[in-house]
Formats: structure tokens, C-alpha cells, sequence
């Protein structure tokens, strides 16, 4: 899959992710701003440096699932 | 002579006033502790007050609230106070930086010969905040989720615990909330991914630089 395709299907999930978040909830990204849902999907969609930001935590997330480490982390504390 | 902790809460956007609600929780606290406070709040929380009380008082804790980046701390209005300029300013303090992505580079000057400590964040510092109580903080359980550990960092230095003790009590409080979001998650409410993350990013962006034992006498 090249690269483009990645980054789309990417935007696409991230876009997914924020489309089921309540309405009634903002995310405070430190010097970025604060923002709605719909404004992160613009900033997302149009990929500045706030979506980019968006961007970046799914991908952290996402690594931090497939890779195990999420839930060796939450079990160790068990 | 008692400890003296220096706190900046400016106050000029959702995220900063929700900091600045929070950190007030914290100065309530280091009273009731016998803890001096010096409360740098709004427009105070400026370079020129900052510097000047640390050049005088010469505070042990120093508690930054605000925006930043990599490479430095911001007050009022987006103005830096901390950079690599005056960075060594903080050595031998115990700093917590409630502050975007400091902990990267800046907070990394303080690693070495530092008998101090700079616990702040490689990443964006990210929360939730739950527009219907926006005006009132204290009612936001969104926020709390990501604040309440986020304030464990510095409640437990001012109550003498090690730095390294503080920032894993804090990061036990993520986990803990982790898991209460992950069963929100198996309960199929809506969101729950999307916090999850956010405490993810804020849990694995939380870093120790310093002495890990530096702690108040």
C-alpha cells in the first residue's frame, strides 16, 4: 500500500474516531487551542498543524494497542 | 523556615483556566501543609515577576502552569517565561510543567548535575472538557479524569514525597482512570476511545528528569 493510501485511510479512521465522540465534549491541546468535534474534523480534514497533532496521538495510540504495550502496561498494575 | 512553592496560573483561554482551577486546588493543599505560596495568577504570570522571584526568594518547588513547546514555558498571554536561556534557573528545585511538550528538550537540560528534578511532558499535555460545565471546572468529570492525576504530581512533592514517587503516583492515577474508561468502553458508551487516547498521550508523554530521589526536606 503506498504511502498516500496509508495516510488517507489514517485520516480516515482518525476522522471515524472523533465522528462518534459526544457533542458536548472539547479537546484542549495545549497551545493548539481548544476544539469541538466538528473543529477537529476540519483540522483534520485540511491537515494543518492542529490536525496533524490529531493525527499524531491516534497513531501513538494505535502503536501503543497493536504493539501490546497498552494492556501490559494496565495488567502490570494489577 | 517552611518550604516555598511558586505557582503560575494564567488565565486566558479554556485550557488555561481550567489549569488555573485545578492548580488552586493545589495551593489550598500546600497551605493546609504549612507550604508558602507565591501565586502568579493571570497577567502576574509573566517573565519579568517569575525570574525576579526566583532571583530573590529562591522557591524549592516551582509549580508551571500555561503553554509551551519543545524548547520553552509559557505565562500570560503566550509569553515565554522559561527557555534555554534561563533554564538553569530551575536546577536544584523540584519542578512540576503543566505545559505542552517542555519536558522534551527543555526539561532534558535539567537531567544532568541536577539534584532537582523537572517532571513535565514530551507531548501536547491534552484534556477533555465537558462543554455544559465549561464555567464551572470543579462540576467537569470529563476534565477530572486527566487533572486530578495531573495535580497528584505536585501534591505529592509538597507532601514530601521523591519526585519519582510523585510522578508514579501520578501515572498510577492514569492507569486507574484507564481502566474505568476502558470499562465505559465494554459498556459500548461512545467516547471512550477518544479518552482513552487522551490518557494515553498524557501517561506515556509524562516524563522524570533529575534526580529521581530529590524531594522537600
Amino acid at each position: 500500500m503506498s504511502e498516500e493510501k496509508q495516510d488517507e485511510e489514517l485520516k480516515e479512521l482518525v476522522l471515524a474516531r472523533i465522528g462518534i465522540m459526544p457533542p458536548n465534549l472539547k479537546l484542549s491541546i495545549g497551545n493548539f487551542g481548544t476544539f469541538t468535534k466538528q473543529e477537529m474534523i476540519e483540522h483534520v480534514k485540511c491537515g494543518d498543524a492542529a490536525g496533524k497533532q490529531i493525527i499524531q496521538m491516534q497513531i501513538s495510540f494505535i502503536k501503543a494497542l497493536t504493539s501490546g504495550r497498552l494492556i501490559e502496561i494496565l495488567n502490570k498494575n494489577e | 523556615m517552611s518550604e516555598l512553592l511558586l505557582v503560575t496560573r494564567p488565565k486566558y483561554d479554556d485550557g488555561t483556566e481550567y489549569l488555573a482551577y485545578y492548580s488552586s486546588l493545589i495551593i489550598k493543599e500546600a497551605e493546609k501543609e504549612g507550604i508558602q505560596v507565591k501565586d502568579f495568577e493571570g497577567k502576574e504570570a509573566d517573565k519579568k515577576n517569575v525570574i525576579n522571584f526566583i532571583e530573590k526568594k529562591n522557591p524549592k518547588i516551582i509549580f508551571i502552569n500555561g503553554h509551551g513547546d519543545e524548547n520553552s514555558l509559557c505565562g500570560h498571554g503566550d509569553a515565554i517565561i522559561f527557555s534555554l536561556d534561563n533554564i538553569t534557573l530551575l536546577k536544584e528545585k523540584l519542578v512540576y510543567a503543566r505545559a505542552c511538550s517542555a519536558g522534551a528538550i527543555l526539561g532534558a537540560n535539567l537531567a544532568e548535575r541536577n539534584n532537582g528534578c523537572f517532571i513535565g511532558y514530551k507531548y501536547p499535555f491534552q484534556f477533555w472538557i465537558d462543554e455544559k460545565w465549561s464555567s464551572k471546572p470543579s462540576n467537569d468529570n470529563a476534565a477530572k479524569l486527566y487533572l486530578e492525576p495531573s495535580n497528584e504530581v505536585i501534591s505529592s512533592i509538597i507532601k514530601g514525597k521523591t519526585a519519582k514517587e510523585s510522578h508514579e503516583r501520578s501515572k498510577n492515577m492514569m492507569m486507574k482512570n484507564m481502566k474505568k474508561v476502558l470499562k465505559l468502553g465494554e459498556k459500548k458508551e461512545p467516547g471512550a476511545m477518544g479518552m482513552l487516547q487522551v490518557l494515553w498521550n498524557n501517561f506515556d508523554g509524562q516524563v522524570l528528569h533529575g534526580n529521581p530521589l530529590a524531594k522537600i526536606e
